[in-house]
């Protein structure tokens, strides 16, 4: 009989609950991971993302539900017979091994021969670039290199799942774009199926196949792409959690034939309606996300735009490729715009307390429900 | 013209303390109490003791010149047989403290919760009292009449009362019972600090609870261990009241040895003699003892090592 992989690697959870003590932590969560794939869970701290994922490695016991490895349950499994791994957040490398040995350690236990782990520890340490440090403790090597040496010791043994916890957290940023980049190219080599647990959205977004975000309670919000979960959110938290957004709230008319949504004191929006969702009927509440970058702002008049409001330029913020500007709408209602600094001598300079108009195309709206 | 440059105003030197030393001095005035303190009451006594082992005295107490007849007195077969045996007992002193430490330590450390620091009062408590307390305690449950013989009888283990007192078994029982506390402590304040996410990555990394045990807690906390064991072993070597309440006439260690020559007439250069002689085989154990403790660290440590 032949493995299929392509299966094997893939993680699921069936109405799986966690509570500590009297809290639910987790509640009912479903969700299908697919084999080989780099899926991020993006939520806000303790939101209960760790927890999931420590129930994943076996150091938490479920309250009920099932977790499939492939097509094995291993609910009930000890850590150490699960093929998952986890990078601690902290790395818990051991203090008292060296590179070597902690690299080695999952190979010494399984009481593999000494030349196989030698051959082994250093082909990976090699390939990680920490084989200069093969000698030191954990105390003597940087954060960078504690990282890998983490990640090394995580991978040696070959997992079908690898788990991360906000492993680059503790890392300054610069390293830490260089370690997202070498994250994406490991991932691609080895076809183990990462689970990356994060609070950052431009990590997750950076480098996940899919990602999932959960909600303060525990729930999952929405499972897609990078694209589809920036782009179209579901609900205002998504919205909200991942990205900055505007957020205009009004009721829904006209559905059939040029929608609109009518706000109490900014007048009418055009809309567009791809597709009708369950919840939308004539004169139902609304909200719609509307992405700083989506709007274009300008002093003057400007044709060809299904929708225009004026504001007031509250404050700049100069962010280098682009310019942040807050703006104060007639009934007060903030609104943020993202322009793009695309020029080194731009036609028109806009000032504090200028009066704009924004504009926006209707397609690039997303509706939302409440 | 050259500009002078004023960077700083005179200023005029006082007096201070703070003149009298430099930064480099602060350890050494924060270590001198604890100089004088030892020299006065170790060291001094240390070189008297020593001397009085080399002086050759008369019956009145006269300088007669340095001699190492002491020494050569005290060396006989009998002697050395009773150091040795004092350090056998020592050592399975400080082997059965550690074998009930551990357990207890780890309970403490990692399953008190909240009632840790109430365990702990519970455990220094009968520290309080005095030693010879715990010794009437330990009477009244060995005795003939005792509890422990009382218990073993209505329970039908034993037929008629076992003499539990003055044997082997009571002087070993008192001493791991007055010398666990110095063993429970090191191994309790560093698994305290123990990152439990070592215990998490062990078992992820396939290492089974006894492996975790091995290559992971135990190498950690051996400093701690190894402490605990120097805590027990040297005071126990020359522990004398409780082979003394204990275990009767027939116990004899090399504190009673010390005990009744430094009390005894015109026998005290004997005692300092016998001292130093039990002292430099007592650091020779020691010695051993470290080296056999680097050798299990080695042991349990990674393969490269």
């Amino acid at each position: 009989m032949t493995k299929n992989k392509d299966t094997l690697r893939s993680i699921k959870l069936v109405n799986l609950s966690k509570s500590i003590g009297e809290a639910s932590v987790i509640n009912q969560v479903n969700l299908h991971i697919p084999s080989g794939e780099f899926f991020a869970l993006l939520g806000p701290s303790g939101c209960g993302k760790t927890t999931l994922l420590r129930l994943i490695a076996g150091f938490e016991n479920a309250n009920s539900g099932k977790i499939y490895l492939g097509n094995t349950d291993i609910t009930d499994l000890p850590p150490h017979k699960r093929s998952v791994n986890i990078v601690f957040q902290n790395y818990a490398l051991f203090p008292h091994l060296n590179v070597f040995d902690n690299v080695a350690y999952s190979l010494v236990v399984q009481k593999k021969g000494k030349e196989e782990i030698e051959k082994r520890v250093l082909k990976i340490l090699k390939a990680f670039h920490i084989e200069e440090h093969i000698f030191k403790f954990p105390a003597q090597l940087s954060g960078g290199q504690q990282q890998r040496v983490a990640l090394a010791r995580a991978i040696i043994n070959e997992p079908d799942v690898l788990l991360l916890d906000e492993p680059l957290a503790a890392l300054d940023f610069k390293l830490r774009e260089k370690m997202l980049i070498e994250l994406i190219e490991l991932q691609d080599k080895l076809k183990t199926t990462f689970i990356y647990v994060t609070h950052d959205q431009f990590e997750a977004l950076t480098l996940a196949d899919h990602m999932a975000i959960m909600n303060h309670a525990g729930d999952i919000e929405q499972i897609g792409t990078p694209k589809e979960i920036y782009e179209f959110p579901i609900s205002s938290f998504v919205a909200k959690f991942v990205g900055t957004t505007n957020i205009l709230q009004g009721t829904l008319h006209n559905l059939d034939a040029e929608p609109f949504m009518e706000t109490p004191n900014l007048g009418k929006f055009h809309i567009d309606i791809p597709h009708k969702k369950a919840w939308m009927y004539e004169g139902c509440d609304m909200s719609m996300s509307i992405r700083p970058e989506k709007i274009f702002i300008s002093k003057k008049p400007v044709q060809n735009f299904s929708n225009t409001l004026r504001g007031i330029v509250s404050s700049i913020v100069y962010h280098g490729r682009s310019t942040q500007y807050n703006l104060l709408l007639q009934d007060q209602t903030k609104l943020q715009v993202f322009e793009q600094n695309e020029e080194h001598f731009p036609q028109e300079t806009i000032d504090y307390d200028d009066e704009v108009y924004l504009y926006w195309q209707k397609e690039n709206v997303v509706l939302l429900e409440k | 013209m050259e500009e002078t440059v004023i960077t700083s105003l005179p200023r005029r030197k006082r007096f201070s303390l703070g003149s009298l030393f430099t930064k480099k001095d602060i350890p050494f005035a924060i270590g001198c109490p604890a100089l004088v303190w030892h020299s006065l009451f170790f060291y001094l006594p240390l070189l008297i003791m020593i001397l009085s082992s080399v002086f050759d005295l008369s019956e009145s107490g006269s300088f007669q010149g340095f001699t190492l007849k002491h020494f050569l007195a005290v060396q006989n077969v009998a002697h050395f047989r009773i150091i040795f045996k004092s350090i056998g007992i020592a050592f399975l002193t400080a082997i059965l403290c550690f074998v009930i430490a551990f357990p207890c330590a780890y309970f403490l450390a990692f399953k008190g919760g909240r009632y840790k620091t109430l365990l702990l009062f519970f455990l220094i408590v009968p520290f309080w009292t005095n030693f010879l307390l715990h010794v009437c305690a330990w009477f009244f449950v060995l005795e003939r009449n005792g509890f422990l013989n009382n218990l073993l009888l209505s329970l039908n283990l034993i037929g008629e009362p076992i003499h539990f007192l003055n044997s082997f078994f009571a002087i070993i029982l008192m001493m791991v019972y007055h010398y666990l506390l110095f063993m429970i402590l090191p191994i309790y304040s560093s698994l305290e600090k123990f990152n439990l996410f070592l215990f998490e990555a062990s078992s992820d990394l396939g290492a089974t609870k006894l492996q975790t045990f091995k290559r992971i807690l135990l190498p950690l906390t051996l400093p701690a261990i190894r402490l605990g064991f120097l805590l027990v072993y040297i005071p126990a070597f020359g522990e004398f009241v409780i082979p003394e309440l204990m275990g009767g006439d027939k116990a004899y260690y090399a504190g009673n040895v010390v005990s009744q020559y430094v009390l005894g007439n015109y026998t005290a250069p004997l005692g300092a003699a016998f001292t130093l002689m039990g002292a430099c085989i007592l650091m020779v154990s020691i010695g051993l003892l470290l080296w056999i403790f680097k050798r299990i660290s080695k042991s349990l440590g990674g393969l490269s090592v």
